[in-house]
């Protein structure tokens, strides 16, 4: 007993148990909603059998179901227009804006700094700018359309099926792009200097440095951030609460909206847990692939 | 062209190109001084003409806000609170051995890390209305946050930790420190304003959590500011400078803490998010 209290103040007994509490928290917080959730997507769940764990086994005819629903596909259409949408516009304005800041210039540091506020904003207030400023008729993205001469007559933004969901991703862009700039800085301030004074010296020009350098030392940032970028873009809730509510008529709906959609708003816990559990296993298969990127560095 | 005419001009050009980035925040305040009428004439007024400044108290008692953003901090705080008990060990064993259990845990929290919030709330709902849970639900949404947000906060404190020498670990439990000692006088002294600066981003975060708030909280006395954002902002509504109005109380706060923060938060972020 006194070999076992001291092991707790002055041994591995220690270390075990400041990482057995909080790996137990999230393995009964997490993993064991991870397995009630696929456990679910093989049940029948309605709100009689809400409140008991043995519910009938019905196989795989959740999944059955659900894709033959008429929306199934069209949404996850959308979730890939959504999500490649995203990623593209949030990549390559935070690459420009990186590449920018990167010629280091008094204030760079701290103005670059400045674009994070978007990502400390509650993604509910971030949602209802954009929701005001894409309205229809008064919204000030409109006018300024309108009056650089780029549009005719006004687009409804939320309404209209065909912009729907491009409203959300042009929300979405505005809301990572400053994250994905940080992090594409600290991989551009990593790569030597002397490499580029050496190509200048061999005159090769700032598009052939970008290319053959730039590019090339970036790769396992650019690999992490994209992979990243996937998983935030998956995560992406609270603007489809705050812009579309997935409207009009599914054609903004994202299956991350539609799984909570099909539980809290249609009471259908089992299709809400089928549609979850085809997704995580989409979100799982990104964070391996960040999680390869970024091996090197985790093992320092 | 010299030095210092390039490094004007630069200047110049990064504060239009943050002019034009921070345009929607300049919008929601201004829009919340608006008349009505003036919200809506066109072409819009970009500087207000008849400035509104008792709306923030109008729209202060109106929607209660005091109630909303009271629930909100209780939310944050205990999350932070759980986060931090839980979450600063799990980072310092982490970053103080290099093995392959080590690997281990590290995969498994960045697992768990990129679970969205929308698709586990199905299974923590039922699971929680089954073991009676929801009886207490600003109390189930602490619980549901901290393990959605405590893998990002391990990854960052850890980064943290990494920075700290060994070395003077080693001369405390030289010098007759228990681990426990070492850990307490020497090491968090030495992280802290690390593990604050991480503190202070879950806070953020948990601070404008939605989805389980949304999902979980069915009561309205204890529904977060979020929340009360989300059921103010209804599919048809015209009260836009009241609904600025309300964003503008909500994340002027947030604002605040980050600009005078900045440097902090975003060298914390930049560590720990690659590595």
């Amino acid at each position: 007993m006194k070999r076992f209290l001291s092991s707790i103040t002055d041994g591995k007994g220690f270390d075990i148990l400041l990482v057995a509490f909080p790996l137990g928290y999230l393995f009964l917080m997490s993993g064991l909603p991870l397995l009630y959730n696929v456990l679910m997507s093989f049940q029948e769940v309605d709100m009689f059998s809400l409140g008991t764990f043995w519910r009938p086994f019905v196989g795989l005819k959740n999944y059955r179901d659900l894709f033959a629903q008429p929306e199934t596909l069209p949404i996850l259409y959308n979730t890939g227009i959504f999500v490649v949408a995203s990623i593209a516009g949030q990549f390559l304005l935070g690459f420009g804006l990186a590449l920018f800041f990167w010629t280091n210039f008094p204030g760079a540091s701290w103005l670059r700094g400045l674009f994070l506020v978007s990502w400390v904003m509650p993604g509910l207030v971030v949602g209802a700018i954009w929701n005001w400023i894409l309205s229809g008729d008064f919204g000030v993205l409109n006018f300024l359309l309108r009056e650089s001469g780029i549009i005719e007559g006004n687009i409804f933004w939320r309404s209209d099926p065909d912009f729907s969901l491009w409203a959300v991703i042009l929300a979405n862009i505005w809301l990572g792009m400053a994250f994905n700039m940080i992090l594409l800085s600290v991989g551009l301030s990593a790569i030597p200097k002397d490499l580029f004074e050496a190509a200048e010296l061999d005159g090769a020009n700032a598009f052939q440095r970008f290319w053959t350098i730039t590019l090339p030392m970036m790769r396992s940032s650019i690999g992490a951030i994209i992979s990243l970028g996937l998983i935030f873009t998956l995560q992406q809730f609270d603007l489809f609460a705050a812009i579309t509510s997935g409207g009009p008529n599914n054609s903004s709906n994202v299956t991350q909206y539609w799984a909570w959609d099909l539980s809290f708003r249609q009471y259908d816990f089992a299709k809400g847990a089928t549609i979850s559990v085809i997704m995580i296993v989409f979100v799982m298969f990104a964070s391996v692939v960040y999680v390869r990127s970024t091996r090197h560095e985790v093992r320092g | 062209m010299s030095e210092m005419m390039r490094n004007r001009l630069m200047l110049a050009i990064a504060l239009i190109l943050a002019a034009i980035y921070l345009f929607p925040l300049y919008w929601m305040y201004i829009t919340a001084l608006k008349t009505g009428s003036a919200m809506f004439a066109t072409p819009p007024q970009f500087w207000p003409s008849d400035p509104q400044w008792h709306i923030y108290g109008d729209v202060w008692q109106s929607r209660n806000m005091g109630r909303y953003l009271g629930n909100s901090l209780v939310i944050a705080f205990g999350a932070v609170s759980l986060i931090c008990v839980l979450g600063v060990g799990c980072a310092y064993v982490l970053a103080r051995y290099r093995n392959v259990w080590v690997d281990i845990g590290l995969f498994l929290i960045l697992m768990l890390q990129v679970l969205p919030a929308s698709l586990m709330i199905t299974p923590i709902f039922v699971g929680f209305s089954q073991i009676g849970l929801l009886a207490s639900p600003r109390f189930a949404v602490i619980l549901a946050i901290a393990a959605k947000s405590m893998p990002f906060f391990v990854v960052l404190v850890r980064a943290t930790f990494m920075s700290v020498p060994q070395e003077l670990e080693e001369a405390a439990l030289v010098d007759g420190n228990s681990r426990i000692g070492a850990f307490w006088h020497i090491v968090l002294p030495l992280a802290r304003n690390g593990i604050l600066v991480s503190a202070i981003l879950i806070f953020m975060q948990a601070f404008g959590e939605f989805v389980y708030s949304k999902s979980i909280i069915q009561a309205v006395e204890l529904q977060p500011a979020s929340v009360g954002l989300n059921s103010f902002m209804g599919p048809n509504t015209n009260e836009w400078n009241n609904i600025m109005a309300y964003a503008t109380m909500y994340v002027t706060p947030i604002l605040a803490i980050f600009v005078l923060l900045q440097r902090r938060i975003v060298s914390g972020l930049t560590s720990g998010a690659l590595k």
